[in-house]
């Protein structure tokens, strides 16, 4: 079993010393690259959070959306596949009016924002 | 004993003697003396450097007080040239937009790299204090009708202009060009970005026919132009200038993207859109249509989306880490969410 505490919690830490502790010791201009690396942190923990989730529950809903069946066990590849036929119907206007469509990049946007950007999701 | 041009700073003496003499030359000065010379802040891609000069004789007999900016010794770019930027900024000066006076126009022959000299302004730029500061930029109603004014003037240079020539070819659609642009690289990408496409099809469908292209600054935000206490100093880089709808520059100024937080002063963050609107209006005579200004807020979220997923493509593939580039592919998702709620995809 993997050893606690796990990275995500480990970045939290480590996020947590930087932002309280080194940030006042460090001269002002590299405090712009500290905030950086703070924020880079914040990212890849809620990304390990998350895990592998958000990404299979896009895939079912991308092959609901396109009524497509399971091509692969590769998680990634049928991400690529699906999403490419998912962008080809959108550029020639065939979910130009689709709420199916449309639910479903609201919900892959904001799961992208809960990682990249939570601020954003107010 | 010579010193290799290329790899010593400027300041060094042999590089110094080498440019006072050439403004010597230039100015038709009986002498010139360089009394400061201090390196600024600046980018990978420039130097820029403060020059305090004492000119004996010539036109520009006096002290003066300029800025020399060079390509760095490494640079390699596309966007423009030194010589490029010194005719733009000539252009628009001439048009009576406020920024620093292009002075001189140099070459490699100085010392190995193109540069030009142009008058030293003082003021700040950083976005996110200035937003914040009620000290800086005086009564920000006003600095925003004064934006307003200049990028009226910006927009009274028209095509064709034979000193602009290196900018790429107006195109009767520039809406339309971008968009088929952003497919082609998207297509190339190591990654679909659905919701991106959502935008460019709604761009697509909704693109507005453009009746008279201008000069536009193409970057003209909070963050790229400088202020003192009392208002406006200077509109600064100029690096993606182009021929393109003039509604372009004030919906990319307006974009919620581009306000630093201040979401609810929808000009720049700064002020009401109105004061904007008053001040364009009164340099170029015709009245804003709020509704058409939506499509270029929206065209803004889409360009700077595409112009973050090719900066976090620096990083992938280049052979120095930035965090700063890393990180900017990570603003895409909110451009994502902010671009599908302005085209109603949002749920209700």
């Amino acid at each position: 079993m993997r050893e606690r505490p796990l990275g995500s919690e480990l970045l939290e830490i480590a996020r947590s010393v930087l932002r309280e502790k080194l940030l006042k010791n460090l001269p002002t201009e590299l405090h712009y690259d500290a905030l950086m690396i703070a924020n880079a942190m914040a990212i890849a923990a809620r990304q390990l959070e998350f895990g592998e989730k958000p990404e299979q529950e896009e895939m079912a809903s991308l092959l609901a959306l396109l009524n497509e069946t399971k091509q692969a066990d590769n998680l990634r590849a049928e991400l690529l596949r699906l999403n490419r036929l998912l962008v080809n119907k959108v550029r020639s206007g065939e979910f130009d009016n689709g709420a199916a469509a449309k639910a479903h990049l609201w919900a892959a946007a904001v799961q992208k924002c809960k990682e990249s950007a939570p601020k954003a999701l107010g | 004993m010579s010193v290799s041009k290329e790899s010593s700073a400027l300041n060094d003496a042999a590089q110094q003697q080498a440019i006072a003499e050439f403004i010597r030359q230039r100015c038709e000065a009986d002498a010139v003396s360089i009394t400061a010379m201090r390196r600024l802040s600046g980018g990978a891609i420039q130097e820029n450097w403060s020059l305090d000069v004492s000119l004996a004789g010539g036109e520009l007999n006096g002290a003066q007080e300029w800025v020399l900016r060079a390509d760095a010794i490494s640079a390699v770019s596309d966007s423009h040239s030194r010589p490029q930027e010194f005719a733009l900024l000539k252009a628009v000066f001439d048009a009576g937009v406020t920024v620093p006076e292009p002075i001189l126009l140099g070459d490699k022959s100085v010392f190995g790299r193109d540069f030009f000299i142009m008058k030293r302004v003082k003021g700040l730029a950083a976005g996110f204090k200035i937003v914040r500061d009620p000290t800086l930029g005086g009564d920000k109603e006003k600095l925003a009708e004064r934006i307003g004014e200049e990028m009226a003037k910006i927009h009274t240079v028209l095509p064709p202009r034979v000193e602009l020539a290196f900018l790429p070819e107006p195109n009767a659609r520039p809406a339309l060009s971008f968009i088929q642009a952003s497919r082609a690289y998207l297509d190339k990408h190591h990654t679909p970005f659905p919701a991106l496409e959502w935008g460019l099809r709604w761009l697509e469908i909704n693109a507005p026919e453009t009746p008279q292209l201008v000069l536009t600054h193409r970057d003209f935000r909070t963050g790229n132009y400088m202020v003192d206490e009392s208002g406006l100093t200077a509109v600064l880089d100029w690096e993606f200038a182009a021929w393109s709808d003039p509604l372009d520059d004030i919906g990319w100024f307006c974009a919620k993207c581009w306000r630093f937080g201040q979401n609810a002063k929808e000009a720049g963050g700064i002020s009401s859109r109105e004061a904007l609107y008053r001040g364009y209006e009164r340099i170029s005579g015709k009245k804003i249509d709020p509704a058409s200004i939506f499509y270029w807020e929206v065209f803004a979220h889409m360009r700077w989306a595409m112009i973050a997923i090719r900066q976090g493509e620096r990083q992938v593939s280049g052979t120095e880490l930035s965090l700063e580039l890393a990180l900017t592919a990570h603003v895409v998702p909110e451009l994502e969410l902010e671009i599908l709620r302005m085209t109603g995809a949002a749920p209700n």
